[in-house]
């Protein structure tokens, strides 16, 4: 069965590997904040981005294929604009083109900041930066038994697809889905159960503990300010 | 739907993250207040099914396939506030690891996915009197809860994509409302299937989510969360003044505003050189990989 597909690329060794998650969390949001609210269509702007993200691409050693693919979900949607886009008033390759762009640029930023960080550093970073203590708490839990129940999802549809030829007709073929995932949330429940006995036995008292966290130096300093002076030069740029 | 970044103007996805960021810290904090320890692992647990449920896809029409999402059925299992606090989990866990829908525009796939569909569909439940229900009925209130927040979920989205001018109010309302009125039908189906299945199994579950009932206070916290904003948000969309933001931005040099006047950079028309100044971009992108390949990290001892 497929596993490992969150971060798989998140303990390679890279420049951006090394930084601290709120380094990263921080760098790369406001990267795509300043993308999207950059003014006007400045294709020179859009064009620098597109330069410094493939630098960062490269710098981060995940593999080009796998963030190009990965990239695409975003094609329905563009999809979707292009086919609505004859009904605007008034039609425009160049706006329509600067909007696939921006969007496309997003994705990969989003893209190198999960494949460069592995998920409960991430979530520790996410924790110092004020993030409520419970949806911490929840997407870790998410982390940890998401492949449990994948491996569980798994299961039952090759067990459904072995006892069965073809398809149903659509009202029993959901019927059918609705009692597996009536069974797959009874499992749940009993499991979470399980856990809550073991999480107590075990003297949880509202916190997990991260081993050997990376600490902030004038790695992440140096990025931290050069994100900052593209981000200010390409506004007063655009401004102009 | 999950909406990704670049469609919605500033003024849409600042807004809505701002709305979506508040509403997450009263729901923490108000859960906190409620919750027994024992909440914690089931709601985690319960978050990794959703999004597990959402492997078990079934065909729609013409190729493609829809799945479970599951905002009505967990507002019935685990109360509004919890299963709220789960859909959020599960929205950045979606856009963290698969991409589906923005960071910027997180706030917006929230209130969209989390916020509007666990209240309006915890509200159904409740109006055609799910609680106490056994059969027919609990199926009936069931199935109206799920379609009704499938429904709600793609209005919002197709109300904010067209007042940010991405996808026109003409097509997109039709198109979202009409697709997702037959993934509801299917939403409503696997909701009621799977609230009667457990209605037989552990009737008991079904009993201590529905009596986690939301007091007045919150009730009045939600119409004021939600309902104010929105309004606040349609009649700001729809009006003919430059956007706030954008104006600021500009207004520390007087001659943006005539963006439309300056010959764009890269114009299809002129195709020569289009071609031309594609093939250098293209270059250029790919050296400035090449670049950043040849920088590694210093081999640590592990």
């Amino acid at each position: 069965m497929r596993h490992n597909f969150i971060d798989r690329y998140a303990n390679l060794d890279s420049p951006l590997h090394v930084l601290e998650a709120r380094t990263k969390i921080l760098g790369y949001l406001s990267l795509i904040a300043a993308l999207l609210l950059m003014p006007g269509r400045n294709d020179v702007v859009l064009l620098v981005y597109a330069f410094v993200a493939a630098i960062l691409v490269g710098a981060s050693q995940v593999p080009l294929g796998y963030i190009v693919g990965r990239s695409l979900v975003i094609l329905p949607f563009v999809l979707l604009a292009g086919i609505a886009a004859p009904w605007t008033n008034s039609f425009d390759g160049a706006r329509f083109m600067a909007l696939a762009t921006r969007s496309f640029l997003s994705v990969t930023i989003l893209l190198l900041m999960t494949s460069t960080t592995p998920f409960p550093e991430l979530l520790r970073g996410l924790q110092k930066l004020g993030c409520p203590r419970i949806l911490i708490l929840n997407l870790g839990f998410l982390y940890r038994y998401l492949f449990v129940l994948t491996e569980e999802v798994l299961r039952m549809r090759q067990a459904r697809d072995c006892r069965r030829a073809g398809r149903a007709p659509p009202r029993v073929e959901l019927k059918l889905l609705g009692s597996m995932l009536g069974s797959l949330v009874l499992r749940s429940f009993e499991r979470a159960e399980r856990m809550y006995q073991a999480m107590l036995s075990r003297g949880y008292a509202g916190e997990f503990p991260v081993l050997a966290p990376r600490r902030f130096t004038w790695r992440d300093l140096t990025f931290l300010a050069g994100i900052a002076l593209l981000i200010v030069s390409s506004f007063r740029y655009a401004g102009r | 739907m999950h909406i990704p970044d670049g469609f919605l103007s500033g003024r849409i996805w600042l807004s809505l993250d701002a709305l979506s960021s508040v509403t997450v810290l009263y729901a923490a904090r108000r859960l906190r207040v409620q919750a027994s320890g024992h909440t914690v692992p089931l709601m985690g647990v319960l978050s990794a099914f959703v999004f597990a449920a959402q492997l078990l896809n079934f065909p729609v029409l013409g190729g493609t396939s829809g799945h479970l999402v599951g905002s009505a059925l967990l507002a019935v299992l685990l109360g509004p506030l919890a299963a709220f606090l789960t859909m959020v989990t599960v929205l950045i866990a979606q856009a963290l690891f698969l991409q589906d829908g923005g960071l910027a525009a997180l706030g917006a796939n929230i209130f969209n996915i989390a916020a509007v569909p666990v209240l309006s569909g915890y509200g159904i439940f409740r109006l055609a009197g799910g609680t106490q229900s056994h059969g027919r009925r609990l199926a009936i209130a069931s199935f109206l809860s799920g379609w009704v927040s499938i429904e709600l979920c793609a209005l919002c989205c197709a109300l904010e994509l067209s007042l940010s001018g991405a996808i026109p109010l003409r097509v997109g309302l039709p198109a979202m409302t009409g697709y997702h009125a037959i993934l509801g039908v299917a939403e409503g189906i696997l909701t009621s299937s799977v609230l009667v299945f457990l209605s037989h199994t552990r009737p008991d579950l079904i009993r201590r989510g529905a009596g986690s009932r939301l007091p007045v206070a919150d009730w009045v916290a939600v119409v004021a969360l939600v309902a104010v904003p929105c309004a606040i948000l349609v009649l700001a969309g729809s009006s003919n003044l430059p956007d706030p933001l954008q104006r600021l931005l500009a207004s520390a040099d007087p001659v943006y505003g005539r963006q439309g006047e300056s010959e764009p950079f890269l114009s299809p028309l002129r195709y020569r050189e289009f071609l031309r100044a594609l093939t250098l971009i293209a270059g250029a992108i790919g050296s400035a990989y090449f670049l950043g390949r040849l920088m590694r990290g210093k081999r640590s001892k592990l």
